[in-house]
């Protein structure tokens, strides 16, 4: 296995200007310096969606240790022709808190999944929302905010919900066919929203 | 009659949006995956919507992962790396060494655990690195065959390390043990899992102060406050 080693000149400084992929090429070798620096660029991200998964503080803690974790200790199994850095991480965080809500029960992801009695955060842990709100995230939630209600909820519910189309059905008293129908129609509305935006995405 | 596209509309493409939102049922998702393998179509339309699935995230509402949480993380990946290079590739050849046999003996195992517990004894590596660092490395007991454990000692904090550990078990966890000699075993709060791959790891909440052995047993669950199994590892510490 091709693993990178650094030289010891190398100082944080110059890793933060390496790219995403490159780092991850040297956190397959072990390098924990570098591995920091993919945890400064994502930690945030990370907690931001275990938290709204989950809406628990603590279990989205764990949630996030244990993925960030398997980030450093899978870093060579990352594949930069299957997406970016970001996306392969949070779509670990994603399949942990959605594991750890199934685990839960159902009682606890409708609840999680209903907004607004997510347990507070501490202050110094929301942030400053002009701060970090970049431009992706205000894209998304506006594209997402435009949706009809309904395409909306089923979209959430199974992604931030953990639900399977079956369990939403049930929920909204619909049929199968109608909460497929709705995911299949919000999710390519919001590709026409953000067309123009495969560089993003890719 | 002209033939148009969605004269062959595969029935199943509607389930691509299900498939990539993660709301398929878990039979219904084998057979997607079957499925995809054979038809252009689902792919198509997989691969036009899993770009928007991938930038769903950043419409959560935004927050700071905690300091401590970062640092947590940090510990143990440092620890892990440290360990890596101390023992370089010792730790990587030896539990190969093992592999072969380690299925016939898990069975047998955990069974001759009680009995066929060695002494073990701890090495103190030099990391050469960092002052006051001191790391135990331990084998481990006949129930996990070929497995590596490793206690990191550094300014009052300790972290343990596992590799190729076999899994606590359906509803188990592992947990650490302090003894201060004969008799004496305290549990702790530190519980932990391990990958696929075997490893683990998790910090030990002492100074180890007095202490003169770590141990860790699989436990049920939330942990136990009595050892309710024979030890797996066991690492003596030098004082």
């Amino acid at each position: 296995m091709a693993r990178l080693r650094r030289t010891s000149v190398d100082s944080k400084e110059e890793l933060r200007r390496l790219a995403d992929e490159e780092l991850m090429a040297l956190v397959a070798g072990n390098d924990a310096d570098a591995y920091e620096v993919v945890l400064e660029r994502h930690a945030d991200a990370a907690f931001s969606l275990a938290y709204r998964i989950c809406g628990r503080r603590a279990l989205a803690e764990d949630i996030v240790q244990d993925a960030l974790l398997a980030v450093w200790r899978s870093g060579g199994r990352y594949d930069r022709t299957r997406g970016s850095v970001r996306t392969w991480t949070l779509g670990i965080v994603h399949n942990r808190a959605v594991d750890a809500l199934r685990r839960s029960g159902v009682h606890e992801r409708r609840r999680a999944s209903d907004e607004g009695i997510e347990e507070t955060l501490e202050a110094d842990e929301r942030t400053d929302s002009q701060a970090i709100e970049n431009s992706t995230s205000l894209e998304i939630r506006g594209a997402i905010d435009v949706l009809p209600n309904e395409q909306r909820r089923v979209i959430e519910l199974a992604y931030f919900g953990g639900f399977t189309h079956a369990e939403i059905a049930s929920m909204l008293d619909a049929p199968i066919g109608t909460i497929k129908g709705r995911m299949r129609l919000g999710l390519h509305k919001l590709r026409d929203q953000l067309q123009g935006w495969e560089t993003v995405g890719a | 009659m002209s033939l148009r596209e969605s004269d062959f509309d595969c029935p199943h493409t509607p389930d691509a949006a299900a498939y990539v939102l993660g709301a398929l049922e878990e039979g219904e998702l084998r057979s997607y995956r079957a499925h995809l393998d054979g038809c252009t179509q689902c792919r198509a339309e997989v691969a036009a919507l899993q770009p928007i699935v991938d930038e769903l995230p950043a419409s959560a509402a935004p927050a700071r992962a905690p300091d401590a949480l970062r640092e947590r993380i940090l510990a143990t990946v440092r620890s892990e790396a440290a360990v890596l290079r101390a023992a370089g590739d010792e730790a990587d050849r030896a539990p190969r060494r093992a592999r072969r046999p380690r299925r016939r003996l898990a069975i047998g195992g955990a069974l001759a655990a009680a009995g066929a517990l060695a002494v073990i004894l701890a090495l103190v590596l030099s990391t050469g690195s960092g002052g006051g660092e001191r790391v135990f490395q331990a084998r481990v007991s006949a129930g996990a065959p070929g497995a590596h454990a490793t206690l990191r000692q550094r300014d009052g904090r300790a972290e343990l390390l596992v590799s190729h550990m076999p899994p606590p078990g359906v509803g188990r966890v592992y947990e650490v043990w302090l003894s201060r000699g004969a008799g004496d075993v305290q549990p702790t709060s530190a519980l932990f899992d391990v990958t696929a791959t075997g490893r683990g790891a998790t910090a030990v909440p002492s100074d180890l102060r007095g202490i003169r052995e770590v141990m860790v047993t699989s436990e049920p669950q939330g942990g136990s406050s009595r050892p309710t199994r024979q030890p797996l590892i066991q690492i003596a510490l030098s004082s």
